[in-house]
């Protein structure tokens, strides 16, 4: 007996549409779109930092110094009479790219890691979950500051160090994906198959498996920009005198008494942002959730 | 346990040529935590070419346990799974990733069975890719049309654009790319609803006509298994307790477990309200498999036990005066 | 006490008319439940069947008012409860009907039950907080519940949890937790959907003892027909929303109306059929439930469809027979034959 079949043969551009929409069409609301707006000019900001009109954010300008916002300069200028503005969006790029680089680390290792535990299960399964939650046990602070003593402040090392701090959290989430498509009986017929375990692990397991953590490494990301602001105020972050926002909030503070807005403008400037991550990342997350338990 | 080949040879197999698919002293083997549990225990069974064998039984004794055992995933933890006279069991690695093709299965849950990522047709070609066949695109476009789904509308759509009877002529396609020799089904039907599951039965016989398929289909619904199957085999607590011609066995069942099995079936007639009470029904608890009652693993709850039961475990004999031969059930006090 | 009421008010327990509930969905606004009417005497069971997404729960749940408030969009109609409404109570008033008035069995007696709960808290609560018992007296009178139900040692079996109960003794559990402030109307979704036939047929006995010998009202939600053939007064067939054909048990059989009935009927495999006899199945698949088309819902896969079926909504009808009911403008006039169909 066939089935019915559909009444209408739709085009490819009519199925795109619909998927995008259901995506990202229904339910996201405006809050979702505007940190998505707010990240894409911060990603903007950051790959475009060195051809933007804006001043040179190293130029100490003295006869500006802690002038307020929307005077001489837009807004405002720090403890130097350096231009806030300009550094923010210069800042952005290391947040940026410590951010994206912690989080590819992060993400690479410990995802693949989660996933081979969670496949083949086993001794090595208890082992790495051994080691991570050692590595999970260990004050964090201590051991970041021991990795950036051993390689150095440099933007890549900070983001190594970083990133290595994060391999734990996404070896979990992977490997507790993995368990659950591991379960399905897709993984179970692709074996009946004669498939590999290799294209098992390429075409049944990652596709499902890399939502979820993506989804993870906004907010993770969000986490990232913040640890290198705890590092900046210890002055372990990228050294002076390069931007970052860390850096120009523990500057700020120097000057809080007289001039509060040299560190709230970053303050704010990262706080939304990570808000953004986090709301952004949380929704992807959600839908992507309620997409597993609908089908 | 692991040496079969001292086992005499269980009666219930049959010595024809035409055996497809034969399983000897097949026991599976599971670990909950220390404890050991035997799933399958000591199952032997055959199924001949062009043959349906329905496997019946309650939630946990084994039924799907076979089905897994014979695909190798995962292997028997003793005893032999016979391919065309080839030992399934014995074999490692790519000999048995290739044997394996001839043998497909298909699962309850349509929708849990397809990767919810990836295209229909990639679906259904996943076999044909990983043995590079020649023209794929053909074969795709043939098994979509032979289970009913229109290649043109549905190849680039994504699992969960279909109903569940959909997904599950999606499994069935992709089941028959390879052209399989054996058809596997695991409660095909059971996640279906009533109306769907008539039109995946009907298919499944189609394309055993089709496709010359030999068939296992496993299955708790007594009536469905009734309606497909050749030959029925009944297991309670990973033992075989009755095989034989499936009208044999629904007229005349030999084993108190299959009688209690087809007196547990809802009643359609409204009229019989009343007159259920004929035979008596299952009392008490399935017993752990962990710890099965000794001899008889039905003896507590078998109206008919006597003090052999607890004893001496049966093997599996004739039944004498069964309508069809090769009739066998595994009781001390057959009905 | 509550037993003498009962017996008179043998007019009706549960009125439902033009009941009408949409829900909100990603795809638009679902007619889950379409301008049902039906009614239930204390002490009957009517058997409601339909496939899933026949709106079946989202009506049995309505009743208790147990749909989230969000999912709603739209709800009309009336329930009538022992001959008092109850669409338009507050949440506090509808807390205390749940229990001594209505209760409810759902699917799963796995997620009905709460895992880190013993069995003796959980039936002993509504007694303590419905009854206002003591807690000796609950426990006591949760013994009795259990050992009414079928649980053996129920003594000591009181003091597991959940998890060390098979799913049978669950589904029993979840029953004596209902019955423990004498419900009037006792709700089964699927009761027995995710047990094992031998187990089911146990359940069914028991739910169908305890409705009998308590007088309830019971409504018995199921999609395998031949669950409530044997055991309802009544019969409600339901397709896309709408009751297509309500009747008493022993007339739906003999003499269906509907042709969604008769095709339901026609297509469950018979254990006394032949092996490898072709199944009347039922082309297509159920309608979507959101924007449905004008017309009859099963036109799309009704044999008999004419053109009219395609345009107007047959109404709901009085058939030949006395309380039977259906909608349809053709119905399937010929009896159908009984002989020992099983």
């Amino acid at each position: 007996m066939p089935a019915k079949k559909h009444p209408k043969i739709e085009s490819r551009a009519q199925n795109f549409a619909r998927a995008l929409q259901q995506v990202f069409g229904r339910g996201f609301g405006p809050g979702f779109w505007l940190a998505v707006v707010w990240l894409l000019i911060v990603a903007f900001c950051a790959l475009f930092a060195d051809w933007l009109p804006v001043r040179d954010p190293l130029d100490p300008v003295i006869a500006n110094r802690l002038n307020g916002p929307f005077t001489s300069n837009l807004l405002g200028a720090d403890g130097l009479g350096r231009d806030i503005f300009a550094r923010l969006i210069h800042g952005a790029r290391v947040s940026v790219v410590i951010g994206l680089t912690a989080v590819s680390i992060g993400m690479l290792i410990g995802g693949a890691l989660g996933i081979i535990a969670g496949y083949f299960r086993g001794h090595f399964e208890r082992a790495l979950m051994a080691v991570l939650d050692v590595i999970l046990a260990f004050p964090w602070l201590v051991l970041l500051l021991a990795l950036v003593a051993f390689i150095g402040q440099s933007l890549f090392a900070i983001s190594v160090a970083i990133g290595f701090l994060w391999i734990p959290a996404y070896a979990r989430v992977a490997r507790a994906n993995t368990l659950s498509v591991v379960q399905r009986e897709y993984v179970l017929a692709a074996k009946a198959m004669g498939a590999s375990t290799s294209r098992i692990l390429i075409k049944e397991v990652l596709p499902n498996v890399i939502l979820p953590v993506l989804a993870y490494g906004l907010v993770a990301m969000g986490l990232v920009i913040i640890v290198e602001s705890a590092l900046a105020f210890l002055g372990l972050s990228v050294e002076a005198p390069q931007p970052t926002w860390g850096g120009m909030i523990s500057e700020g503070k120097r000057h809080l008494a007289t001039a509060v807005h040299v560190a709230v403008i970053p303050s704010v400037t990262m706080f939304l942002t990570v808000l953004s991550l986090n709301f952004v990342g949380d929704r992807l997350r959600s839908r992507f959730d309620v997409k597993e338990s609908n089908l | 346990m692991t040496n079969t080949s001292e086992q005499a040879t269980p009666l219930q197999l049959r010595n024809r040529d035409d055996i497809v698919l034969r399983l000897e002293h097949l026991v599976v083997n599971f670990k909950v935590g220390k404890q050991t549990v035997q799933a399958v225990s000591d199952v032997s069974l055959d199924v001949a070419l062009g043959e349906t064998l329905g496997l019946v039984g309650e939630s946990g004794c084994g039924k799907s346990t076979v089905g897994r055992a014979i695909m190798q995933l995962p292997p028997p933890s003793a005893g032999r799974v016979l391919f065309k006279g080839q030992d399934l069991s014995n074999m490692s690695g790519e000999a048995l990733r290739q044997t394996r093709t001839g043998l497909q299965m298909i699962f309850q849950d349509p929708i849990s069975s397809l990767n919810p990522r990836r295209k229909v047709r990639d679906i259904v070609a996943e076999g044909l890719q990983i043995w590079r066949r020649p023209n794929q695109d053909a074969r795709v476009r043939e098994v979509m049309e032979a289970v009913g789904l229109d290649p043109d509308t549905v190849a680039d759509r994504r699992p969960h654009q279909f109903s569940g009877g959909q997904c599950q002529r999606i499994c069935i396609a992709r089941s028959l790319a390879l052209d399989p020799d054996v058809l596997i089904c695991d409660e095909p039907v059971s996640a279906l609803d009533v109306s769907v599951q008539a039109q995946i039965l009907n298919l499944l016989e189609d394309m055993k006509q089709r496709y010359q398929l030999t068939m296992v289909f496993v299955a708790h619904n007594l009536a469905v298994v009734k309606n497909v199957s050749d030959r029925v085999a009944v297991m309670y607590l990973g033992k075989l307790c009755e095989i034989g011609n499936a009208e044999a066995i629904y007229a005349r069942p030999a084993h108190p477990y299959t009688r209690a099995l087809l007196a547990s079936i809802p009643d359609m007639d409204p009229d019989a309200r009343g007159q259920q009470g004929k035979i008596p029904l299952l009392q008490g608890e399935l017993p752990s498999p962990a710890n099965p009652p000794s001899g008889c693993r039905f003896r507590t709850r078998c109206p008919n036990a006597q003090a052999r039961c607890a004893e001496v475990e049966p093997v599996m004999q004739a039944v004498a005066d069964s309508m069809t031969p090769d009739h066998f059930v595994a009781c001390h006090y057959p009905l | 006490m509550r037993q003498s009421e009962h017996k008179e008010s043998n007019a009706s327990l549960l009125q439902v008319s033009n009941l009408s509930i949409r829900l909100n969905s990603a795809a638009g606004l679902v007619h889950a439940v379409e301008d049902v009417s039906f009614t239930l005497k204390a002490g009957q069971t009517l058997g409601i069947v339909g496939e899933s997404g026949s709106g079946k729960s989202v009506m049995a749940r309505s009743l208790m008012n147990l749909l989230p408030r969000r999912a709603v969009a739209q709800r009309k109609g009336s329930v009538l409860l022992s001959g008092r409404e109850i669409s338009t109570l507050s949440e506090r008033e509808l807390q205390r009907l749940r229990g001594p008035d209505i209760a409810m069995i759902f699917q799963d007696p796995m997620t009905a039950l709460n895992p880190v709960l013993t069995i003796c808290v959980q039936v002993s609560e509504p007694l303590q907080q419905h009854l206002g018992m003591s807690k000796q007296a609950a426990r006591a009178r949760a013994i009795e519940l259990l050992d009414a139900v079928g649980i053996p040692d129920a003594v000591n079996r009181i003091d597991q949890y959940p998890h060390q109960l098979s799913g049978g003794m669950r589904q029993r559990v979840v029953i004596a937790i209902a019955l423990t402030c004498n419900p009037s109307l006792l709700i089964a979704d699927e009761p027995t959907t995710a047990l094992d036939v031998t187990v089911q047929r146990q359940i069914l006995d028991l739910l169908t003892g305890l409705q009998k010998e308590r007088h309830m009202g019971m409504l018995l939600i199921t999609h395998d027909l031949g669950v409530v053939a044997s055991r309802a007064d009544f019969i409600a067939v339901m397709y896309a929303g709408r009751l297509v054909e309500v009747a008493p048990a022993n007339t739906i059989f003999k003499s269906m109306q509907h042709p969604y009935t008769e095709a339901l009927f026609n297509s469950i495999p018979r254990i006394n059929d032949a092996s490898h006899t072709r199944l009347q199945a039922i082309p297509g698949r159920p309608p979507q439930l959101h924007n449905p088309a004008p017309g009859c819902a099963f036109a799309p896969r009704c044999p008999y469809a004419q053109q009219r079926c395609h345009r107007e909504t047959p109404p709901v009808v009085q058939a030949e027979q006395a309380e039977h009911l259906h909608a349809c403008f053709y119905p399937v006039s010929a009896p159908v034959a009984l002989g020992g169909v099983r």
